[in-house]
């Protein structure tokens, strides 16, 4: 049956059309089982020796060729050279050929099984964990086996669009950025590490594709449709005429949205709105300037603390929130503190055994629990705060209890500080994460003791509505219109604004087109999103009416439904912002 | 000395983190540039130094003690080689 369309999860809007390839093919696929004849033996033993070989051959060139700046690949390839290199999973691989007659691929898929087994009894997660690596180095050796890798990314001169089951560290290194003109693969969610990359390159991209590999050729002219999440196998002239259409006037929309994202975001009507950017690593602030940022309103700060075998110094941290604060000045750049939970720190303070770590040791309650490593952070934000645009968040703060908690450990790094002589800006702006339904009933109370409120709607909704969005079952619920929702982000703004505090939204539903008439009808001072969204959501405020609005929260806020709601926001959108209507997939659209 | 002989000395693991991916790979590398067969040996359990995956198998955590086996021509001169990676904590920087 030829059904030439299949649906995922576009994590990176735009539309391409180009000729697919498939990157690891067989990776998660059953490998074929054979008992081998007596005279074959020697032959499968030659086969496997010259897999392992091509597979280091092209590890050792993806090394030499990794930049400078990407030293922690650089890391994990060398243990995957060695991992190849070793002479345990070769020789077992071998024995299986030689003792029970089994052809290469199945030989060296029980090899690994082996180790697996070996390594499933190891207490410390972190080496447990290396055995995802064993697997992908195993995965390419058997893709040489079965003969898949005639055409490695070197040897592609034309511009593709790259399939795979998923992309792994040195799977990315090897991509030349140029040549691909959009991604799609099987596995990975909304927040993947394909997404990130696919937003970074301003490329299509789509994840979640089940039935890819079976579907698609090599060769094979697809479209990637990143704005529907859709993919269209060897399309009709209808459909490519259709893509034509929508590819113009989709860059003519983003050229024309791009001009503009430097402007202010004001409505008709004259309201204004700051428009800021979520992000994580230092690199970003490049892409938070270019898309029109006005500033910095959440700086993860988890990443200098993964990933990595020690715990970072208070000068190493210094120096990254000074850098960043002295790139983006004068506007504003607000540092969250550490927002991870225990399961991220196993290396360094032994695991803990939740059963639930969405519901355990995370963020504030973590950095309670290890005060030192808290006060590392709490010293170098404070002293990097002389830059005076630097705000500092809590996130996850539970209660007034709590929050007072935290500020006396922040009171009391002061102290330490002024002691040692050393500056720090006394006036810091200091505010909190709202994102637990018991800061959302106690915002009016938390309001009084702090400067901001920054309401982070992705696991508000999910502790709301008591939902794991990741799980597919009941991702449905996943609603940020739910009336529940709605009344609560009201309530929060309001609280903030009668204690005379700003209040901004930060999480995706700031980012997202649709949310965002509702959100204005608030009167939210700020919204702060990935920095890629940031000129369409200028745009869309820049034609929008706060009267609209506020008229269209009205009906919402008198809404009972879910779906009501979702209605009353897609007709308005339809009246008011139609091509976005078209463009861009929304949190609100079933299936999400 | 006979090259039959056995070879042995005491290391201690002084990396925060134990012999996690990095240094597992530092240390077998290292090894495997000698002929002597070289094993670790801790708890019992007597592993090939020459490979990572034994190696991580072993899970050593910070502060272990283990022992450093070798035998063959080089033998002497790959312990000393190999303990000074040890000592200096795999090179690992900062």
């Amino acid at each position: 049956m030829d059904r030439h369309v299949l649906q995922g999860i576009p994590v990176s809007t735009g539309v391409a059309l180009g000729r697919a390839y498939f990157l690891n093919r067989g990776r998660g696929r059953n490998i074929p089982r054979q008992n081998i004849p007596d005279d074959d033996v020697q032959n499968e033993l030659i086969r496997v020796e010259q897999a392992f070989s091509q597979a280091l051959a092209e590890l050792e060139t993806i090394q030499s060729r990794v930049p400078t700046e990407l030293l922690e690949h650089a890391r994990i390839i060398e243990s995957h050279i060695m991992m190849l290199q070793d002479p345990k999973l070769l020789e077992s691989a071998k024995a299986y050929i030689r003792d029970m007659q089994l052809n290469a691929e199945w030989a060296l898929e029980k090899a690994v099984a082996d180790i697996e087994a070996v390594f499933r009894s190891i207490e410390d997660v972190y080496i447990r964990e290396r055995i995802q690596d064993v697997r992908l180095v195993a995965g390419r050796v058997q893709q040489h086996l079965l003969g898949e890798c005639g055409n490695s990314l070197r040897s592609i001169n034309t511009r593709i669009i790259l399939l795979a089951h998923d992309l792994s560290p040195a799977d990315t290194i090897e991509l030349e950025v140029g040549k691909i003109m959009a991604f799609a693969t099987v596995t990975g969610g909304k927040t993947s590490h394909t997404g990130i990359l696919a937003r970074a390159m301003q490329i299509p991209a789509i994840v979640g594709v089940a039935d890819l590999e079976e579907s698609i050729q090599d060769g094979q002219l697809i479209i990637i449709d990143g704005l529907q999440g859709r993919i269209i196998i060897e399309p009709d002239e209808e459909e490519l005429a259709g893509f034509t259409d929508l590819k113009y006037q989709f860059e003519e929309y983003q050229a024309g949205i791009n001009r503009s994202s430097h402007l202010p975001a004001e409505t008709i009507d004259g309201y204004r709105v700051k428009v800021f950017a979520n992000i994580e690593l230092l690199e970003e602030v490049s892409s938070v300037l270019g898309n029109g940022g006005e500033g910095v309103g959440l700086y993860r700060t988890e990443y200098s603390y993964l990933n990595r075998m020690k715990l970072p110094e208070e000068e190493q941290l210094l120096e990254e929130y000074q850098d960043l604060a002295s790139i983006m000045y004068p506007s504003k750049v607000v540092l969250r503190t550490l927002d991870v939970g225990s399961d991220k720190f196993m290396n360094h303070f032994g695991g803990l055994d939740e059963a639930n770590p969405a519901l355990g040791m995370r963020a504030v309650r973590f950095c309670l629990h290890h005060m030192d490593l808290f006060r590392v952070q709490l010293r170098a934000i404070l002293r990097a705060s002389v830059h005076e645009n630097i705000s500092l968040m809590f996130p996850m703060v539970s209660g007034l209890g709590e929050l007072r908690q935290v500020k006396s450990v922040l009171y009391s790094v002061q102290m330490e500080l002024k002691q040692q002589g050393l500056p720090y800006n006394p006036e810091m702006p200091v505010g909190i994460m709202i994102e637990l339904p018991s800061a959302m009933i106690t915002a009016d109370i938390l309001a009084a003791e702090v400067d901001f409120f920054s309401i982070g709607t992705n696991d508000l909704i999910q502790y709301s509505l008591g939902i794991d969005r990741t799980n597919s079952f009941v991702s449905y619920l996943y609603q940020p219109l739910h009336p529940a929702l709605v009344r609560m982000i009201k309530y929060v703004v309001d609280a903030g604004h009668r204690a005379g505090i700003e209040v901004s939204i930060c999480g995706e539903m700031a980012a997202d087109p649709y949310c965002i008439p509702v959100l204005m009808g608030m009167h939210v001072d700020c919204l702060s999103m990935n920095p890629q969204a940031v000129p369409v959501i200028k745009h869309i405020i820049r034609q929008a009416t706060m009267e609209e609005c506020k008229s269209l929260l009205r009906d919402v806020l008198a809404s009972k439904t879910v779906g009501r709601n979702n209605k009353l926001v897609k007709d308005s959108i339809f009246r008011r912002h139609p091509k976005e209507l078209m463009f861009y997939s929304s949190l609100l659209d079933e299936g999400y | 000395m006979d090259v039959l002989d056995v070879v042995s000395r005491k290391v201690f693991v002084a990396n925060e983190l134990g012999l996690h991916a990095r240094p597992a790979a530092r240390l077998a590398r290292e090894a495997q540039k000698y002929s002597a067969r070289i094993t670790l040996l801790f708890q019992e359990q007597e592993v090939d130094a020459k490979s990572i995956l034994d190696l991580l198998t072993l899970a050593l955590g910070p502060g272990c003690a283990v022992e450093l086996k070798a035998q063959g021509q080089d033998a002497q001169l790959a312990l000393e080689r190999l303990e000074q990676l040890f000592l200096n904590r795999f090179e690992e920087e900062r």
